[in-house]
């Protein structure tokens, strides 16, 4: 398996605000990643640094090379929606097949025809003509029909129907993901794609609080349902977070055995969502 | 080489409207005008206190044409071929300049720029593709449609002499058309080239106004000329422009001036449009535009859109 992205002491400072504040992480080739953080966490900065968008301090380097100096060889392997709206409007659906079979030596014209044949989307039609889940597929069409090897996601199904949501990452998994490929994806709608994830990376005010794979977090954090009575014994295990559920209390414990839990009550694996929300109001 | 044609393709594709269907437009409905104003035109009309029938009248006024020395009835028959070319050639200056202002600023505005930067392709050859579509394309789109209406002019004269009883052969044979066609090309692509410092300028301004494109292309050149009548007393900057400006449109229309052989623009500057190659302002204006065209490049390839 080999790395795609390597950052080291990745940091970003607009003025006096410090948006990233010396991160490490990773990202395997073959792995699913999702970015987690509330606004202004500095999400988007680091995609902005990867995709060679913005200047930042430290090493990061995407498939080898320096997305500052060599922004537009990595695209030739990296391909990235920031969001539903960015196709301009005057395009033209069968222009923009020409447009890209043109520059991107990657990209498979016959794979993004068939990808439109399955939808309603006509080829003589502009983009200001299609409906923001016409241009949402449109835009994943053309970008699945590139040859890349990483793909990155930055709320890309901001402003869509559910319908159009669940298509659209089947979509992903079917259609494009392979074990040569890694797919980083940041969104607020995290319950919607935690059972595509194979690792978690939560950021808060610059800093990583997380960075673990679903097995690691499956193994690491446990639930326990405990009736109020027992609430005393539950707590002097130091649960990370609690919460009250139809008159039941729910603890959440990280790295706390199964043996000393089980008597407790029943354990689940928390969702990505509570483990995200512990995860935030921890320590503060 | 092909992803450079394909940047091309898509200025035309984004500004179709005013490379293309604004001069075209103007060209239809001019000639329109030509062509029912003669059919329907009156056919008695008062001269000098007399009724004149125009159509009796034609075949003077033909055989009079035929008749001239050959050398002015070139020069007529050329000069109004080129006239035409003066009003493309300022709506083209106009669309020009919006085109410039609108080139590195709608993609941010729309956002589109983050579907663009995902391709790989360079700020550098971005930057470069507008500034050669305001170049060379612009030109060469409104060269068509001059060539167009030009060659229609011939038509229409052609006709106009057969109601004359004529065949119409003289006003070909005066046209020098392929000379005509060759300088109106070459005309408007070196009038565009003289004019590089200040559409590198505009796509500057562009790439980086956040708000109003507008103002900050014509603001700061507006400043500097109250700054320095202010503090020089003196007024080189805006007649440095306003020269550029004025001069970009006698570069244009040079071959006219020089039918003419008379002062026909206040400023003579060259009687040939290839002469602007051996002026030194002219080089002077393609090393300041090279210089403004990096900052464009650099201003896009680093600006952070947050």
């Amino acid at each position: 398996m080999s790395t795609l992205i390597e950052a080291k002491g990745l940091s970003k400072s607009y003025g006096n605000h410090q948006a990233l504040k010396s991160v490490d992480f990773t990202v395997e080739r073959g792995r699913i990643v999702g970015l987690v953080g509330p606004n202004g966490a500095g999400k988007t900065t680091i995609l902005k640094a990867i995709l060679g968008l913005t200047s930042y301090q430290g090493d990061l380097t995407v498939l080898g090379m320096n997305p500052e100096r060599q922004r537009h060889q990595i695209m030739q392997k990296v391909s990235f929606i920031a969001d539903v709206a960015v196709l301009p409007r005057w395009l033209k659906v069968s222009d923009a097949l020409e447009f890209v079979t043109d520059v991107h030596p990657n990209f498979k014209l016959d794979r993004a025809k068939y990808f439109l044949s399955k939808t309603n989307i006509p080829m003589g039609a502009k983009v200001k003509e299609l409906s923001k889940g016409m241009v949402a597929q449109l835009h994943l069409a053309l970008v699945m029909s590139i040859e890349a090897e990483l793909l990155v996601l930055d709320e890309p199904t901001l402003g869509l129907d559910i319908l159009f949501r669940k298509e659209f990452y089947n979509q992903l998994l079917t259609e494009f993901f392979n074990e040569g490929r890694s797919i980083l994806v940041t969104t607020h709608q995290i319950e919607e794609i935690e059972n595509l994830l194979t690792d978690l990376i939560f950021i808060r005010d610059g800093n990583i609080v997380l960075d673990a794979t679903m097995e690691e977090v499956a193994s690491d954090y446990i639930e326990v349902m405990v009736s109020k009575d027992d609430a005393e014994k539950a707590e002097a295990l130091n649960p990370v977070m609690q919460r009250d559920v139809f008159g039941r209390r729910v603890y959440l414990y990280q790295g706390v055995s199964r043996e000393l839990l089980e008597p407790l009550g029943e354990l689940h694996s928390p969702s990505v969502a509570d483990l995200f929300v512990a995860k935030m109001k921890e320590g503060k | 080489m092909n992803s450079f044609k394909a940047l091309l393709k898509r200025e035309y594709w984004e500004s179709k409207g005013s490379m293309f269907y604004a001069p075209a437009s103007i060209a239809a409905f001019f000639a329109i005008v030509m062509i029912v104003g003669a059919i329907t035109g009156p056919t008695v009309v008062e001269h000098n206190g007399h009724s004149v029938n125009v159509l009796e009248q034609l075949p003077n006024v033909v055989d009079e044409f035929n008749n001239i020395d050959e050398e002015k009835r070139d020069k007529a028959v050329q000069m109004g071929l080129y006239a035409p070319r003066v009003m493309f050639g300022f709506v083209m200056f106009v669309i020009s300049l919006f085109y410039c202002l609108g080139s590195l600023y709608d993609e941010r505005k729309d956002k589109s720029i983050l579907f663009w930067k995902s391709l790989p392709v360079s700020d550098t050859a971005t930057v470069l593709s507008k500034f050669v579509a305001v170049i060379l394309l612009i030109p060469a789109l409104y060269f068509g449609v001059v060539a167009i209406f030009q060659v229609f002019l011939l038509l229409f004269g052609t006709v106009v002499a057969w109601f004359g009883g004529s065949s119409g052969v003289t006003i070909w044979a005066s046209s020098n058309l392929f000379g005509v066609l060759f300088n109106s090309l070459f005309s408007l692509i070196v009038a565009s080239l003289w004019m590089a410092p200040l559409w590198a300028w505009l796509m500057l301004a562009s790439s980086w106004a956040k708000k109003v494109a507008f103002l900050w292309g014509t603001l700061p050149i507006f400043l500097i000329a109250i700054a320095e009548g202010w503090i020089f007393h003196s007024s080189n900057f805006i007649e440095m422009v306003g020269k550029r400006i004025v001069l970009g449109f006698t570069t244009m229309n040079s071959d006219m001036h020089y039918l003419v052989g008379a002062e026909m623009f206040e400023e003579s500057f060259v009687s040939h449009w290839y002469e602007v190659f051996a002026k030194g302002e002219f080089w002077v204006g393609i090393v300041v535009a090279a210089v403004f065209l990096v900052g464009a490049i650099y201003t896009r390839r680093f600006r952070d859109e947050s």
